[in-house]
């Protein structure tokens, strides 16, 4: 079966500083793309330009060239309202912190979405519940975020991010401010999401623990994609082994 | 080496700083021109004979100064959650305490010094604006005013450093004695609105029940006497208070029930509201008690002054008796509008003025309906038989002999005045006008013209003019005083809110980022600030309103219509803290709402 492409992106170049300030070239030209219901890991040495990669792919930022394309639509040129749209109707995010506005409940943080679009009061109640039962956190919803742990709150965060069915999750190193056990659970929370609900997930990490989560790793090294690595039909623990030889070459 | 860093963090957040001078500049330039006022003995002896007034200035200065150090310690606290990340890290860095120490008290009393001295230049500017204004365009007269009056800028600069010194040494403990963790995470600490619904119904009830006493206090101010004043404060406080806590935290439980909290983002302002709501309850009962005690000042002030031309009208049957009136004069009169006016003649024998009797059965001289204090100047027309008994003891009527000394009055029939020998035949001519105010400068030279003809030993002319031309003169005292004192409140309250409201932007600074993040369109975010800042500004607004409806009770006794400008002066303060509200969203906005891409 042909798989259609939910993000595609050619000849991305960033360069960081105005004309007349220092300039720093921090992506190089980068070209990939990700099929629909795809687990895609990006991994780097720290300032290898994965942050400035995902910026770029959620609008964050705008790139110095090259296009970005999103179920077929170029995003690069979004402004204003059609940027903020695009956001929250194309992209569900999970950040390392503040993730989650600390002023509403569980249950508010993961209808912000949804109220956004304008969504009916009775079908935010049902997708809220949908996915809270899907994840396990109905007990959490009339809570506040200061009164869960940092895993519960990365969960939260999560069903925030599928609540309304976007093309695509990004997470840069979500797990990062987790401990081993809360992030392995928000990580097969992730595979979960991706193989039954066939959501795209995109997870930028520096963690070979994590990255052994997905389905294929892109390297980057110096701005470039360097190397890519595909799981196939190896299980777990092997493709752990394989990213660890792999980060072992580079450090060679 | 640590200046260097200190005031890079300066430059990096100029806006910020820019905003604080702002404000304590504005700040320090009202207190100045209320010392202005009040340090002046002088003028407030000339231009109120009413020996309450300087108890009135006192009362006055007590409660600026007191919301002066309201108002100094938010502007600290604004400072203080500007700097304590910063002076954190120097700390973790391995900084002295002593050295940050060292730093923040310098750096707060600079941040004080600068802008009273800014403030009192500001100050003295706008006292002479203000005061130019009021003269011209009120025709009011004050005398003793100067807009430089050293005395003001002694106690100005002595309150403001004093303050300044103290805040200072305050931020130099705070800093010390808090622990560096602390300080790098204070903004993360948060307070979660609990649900008791029991509690909430009592404080409702409670309040309600207080505002009441309190607004019956004030209306009940001839009985109660002195106590009812005091007796108000505390109870329309304490109300205030319950009344905000409740409401608020009701209404937005309300409201989050409701489809409009799941609509774009709402319930994200209602959190906003919700979880400020401690934090504010204290800062919204201070605001809504100066905005009623500020309107209350202007109002009064107006009130009083607006009762000249109704008290002219009460105190005399015509507006002015003029003698012998030459043809300058005719002129003058008949530039007057609306007018009526009667000619009666007289004929001097001795010391005697003779009258036509049938003169006054023909066109009726009218006489005030009452004599009583706040009678509504309604006139009535007696039979002849009466009114010559009760004319020659009335003070309209004597009052219109020739004035060149002590005159009796007599009437005569018409053949036997008609019989009287005398070389000339005298008239008078009286006449009557509704708009005193808006004539007032003919009638100025009416009078002028009849004090060169008919020099008195007392008064210039008789009628309700010379009693407006009094009464002017003392109320305008008390008019310029309300001006001051409730623009001066005003000023105060509203930055006090706004320094209130914009000392919590730096918490929301990552509530908005994050809301950017996950495509929130910046016309939602901007709605969102609005109305979390309109809420805060509406409520204290409406409930101090309701405050001087009440309050102004208490002018009952002395005055026709206390609430008649009320509607005037609550328009001008609306538009005033209008103002204030657009200020505040405007640089709120500046402050949290990020921009929609990096490096836009
Ligand atoms: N706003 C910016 N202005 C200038 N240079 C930047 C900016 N943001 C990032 N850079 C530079 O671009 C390069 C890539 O940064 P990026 O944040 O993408 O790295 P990263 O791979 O996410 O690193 P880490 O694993 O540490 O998070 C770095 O060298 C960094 O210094
Ligand atoms: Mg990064």
């Amino acid at each position: 079966m042909q798989k259609t492409p939910v993000v595609s992106v050619s000849g991305l170049h960033k360069t960081y500083g105005r004309k007349n300030e220092q300039q720093y070239e921090a992506l190089k030209g980068i070209d990939f793309t990700i099929d629909e219901g795809e687990f895609v890991g990006i991994m780097g040495a720290s300032g290898s330009g994965k942050t400035t990669l995902l910026n770029l792919l959620s609008t964050l930022d705008t790139p110095t060239s090259g296009s970005v394309e999103v179920n077929g639509q170029d995003i690069t040129g979004f402004k204003g309202k059609a940027l903020s749209d695009f956001r929250s109707e194309e992209i569900g995010f999970i950040f390392q912190d503040f993730n989650l506005l600390e002023s509403l409940t569980a249950k508010e943080n993961i209808a912000l979405p949804l109220s956004l679009q304008g969504v009916k009061k009775a079908e935010i109640s049902k997708a809220v519940k949908e996915v809270a039962t899907t994840l396990s956190i109905e007990n959490l919803l009339s809570k506040y975020p200061t009164e869960l742990s940092g895993g519960q709150k990365q969960r939260v965060a999560a069903a925030r991010a599928i609540v309304h069915r976007p093309a695509i999750i990004m997470g840069d190193e979500p797990t990062g401010a987790l401990d081993s056990k809360s992030a392995r659970d928000l990580l097969d929370l992730m595979t979960d999401i991706n193989k039954n609900q066939h959501v795209s997930v995109l997870l930028v990490t520096h963690d070979p623990f994590s990255a052994s989560f997905c389905d294929r790793i892109l390297f980057i090294q110096d701005g470039q994609i360097g190397q890519e690595l595909k799981k196939a039909d190896n299980n777990r623990q092997t493709f752990y082994q394989e990213i660890l030889n792999q980060l072992g070459t580079f450090e060679q | 080496m640590l200046t260097k860093l200190s005031l890079a963090g300066i430059k990096n957040r100029f806006k910020d700083y820019l905003v604080l001078l702002t404000g304590l500049i504005i700040s320090a330039a009202v207190f100045y021109m209320f010392a202005n006022l009040a340090t002046n003995r002088e003028f407030v002896k000339s231009n109120t004979q009413i020996s309450m007034a300087s108890q009135v200035f006192i009362f006055g200065m007590i409660l600026l100064i007191l919301i002066t150090i309201v108002y100094i310690a938010y502007a600290n606290s604004f400072l203080l959650s500007m700097r304590q990340h910063d002076y954190g890290l120097f700390m973790m860095l391995g900084a002295k305490k002593n050295r940050i120490g060292e730093l923040v008290f310098i750096e707060t009393l600079l941040i004080g010094v600068i802008s009273t001295i800014v403030g009192i230049v500001l100050g003295i500017g706008m006292s002479m604006g203000l005061s130019q204004i009021l003269f011209n365009q009120l025709g009011l007269t004050v005398h003793h005013f100067n807009a430089l009056y050293w005395p003001a800028i002694v106690t100005t600069i002595c309150l403001y450093v004093g303050l300044f010194l103290l805040s200072g040494i305050f931020n130099l403990t705070k800093l010390v004695r808090t622990p560096v963790l602390k300080l790098l995470h204070i903004d993360d600490e948060v307070y979660l609105p609990k649900r008791r619904p029991l509690v909430q119904l009592t404080e409702i009830v409670a309040g309600i029940l207080l505002l009441a006493i309190g607004y019956v206090a004030m209306a009940k101010i001839m009985t109660l006497q002195l106590l009812a004043v005091p007796l108000a404060l505390v109870t329309i406080t304490l109300g205030s208070y319950l009344l905000f806590s409740a409401v608020i935290v009701g209404a937005v439980e309300l409201l989050k029930q409701t489809n409009f909290a799941n609509k774009k983002l709402h319930n994200f302002t209602l959190a906003q509201i919700m979880f400020r709501v401690r934090s504010y309850t204290r800062i919204l009962t201070i605001v809504s008690l100066l905005f009623a005690l500020a309107l209350g000042a202007i109002s009064v002030g107006a009130g009083f002054q607006r009762q000249a031309p109704q008290m002219a009208k009460s105190t005399s049957a015509y507006t002015m008796a003029i003698n012998d009136m030459d043809k300058k004069e005719h002129n003058l009169v008949s530039q007057l509008n609306d007018t009526h006016t009667l000619t009666y003649s007289q004929k001097i024998v001795g010391n005697t003025v003779y009258y036509n009797e049938q003169e006054f059965v023909d066109h009726p001289l009218p006489m005030l309906d009452s004599r009583q204090a706040l009678n509504d100047g309604s006139l009535k027309t007696l039979p002849i038989a009466q009114f010559k008994k009760v004319a020659l003891n009335d003070m309209d009527f004597t009052g219109l002999v020739p004035k060149n000394g002590q005159q009796k009055s007599e009437f005569a029939t018409q053949s036997d005045f008609e019989n009287l020998n005398t070389a000339t035949t005298h008239t008078v001519t009286i006449i009557r006008l509704n708009n005193v105010l808006a004539q007032r400068k003919i009638l100025d030279r009416l009078e002028k013209l009849q004090q060169q003809r008919f020099p008195a030993p007392t008064m210039a002319t008789v009628g309700g003019f010379q009693t407006y031309k009094m009464f002017n003169a003392l109320f305008s005292g008390l008019e310029f005083m309300g001006f001051f004192l409730g623009f001066a409140f005003l000023a105060m309250l509203a930055s006090c809110l706004m320094f209130k409201i914009l000392s919590g932007a730096n918490k929301d600074v990552v509530r908005y980022n994050m809301l950017n993040r996950i495509g929130t369109r910046r016309v939602l975010m901007k709605q969102a600030v609005r109305g979390e800042i309109l809420t805060l500004f509406a409520l204290p607004g409406i409930l101090g309103i309701v405050d001087v409806l009440f309050g102004l009770q208490v002018f009952k006794p002395l005055m026709y219509h206390p609430n008649a400008m009320t509607g005037w002066s609550i328009l001008i303060f609306c538009v005033l803290y209008g103002v204030y509200y657009g200020i505040t969203t405007l640089i709120y906005e500046r402050l949290v709402i990020p921009k929609e891409q990096m490096n836009a």
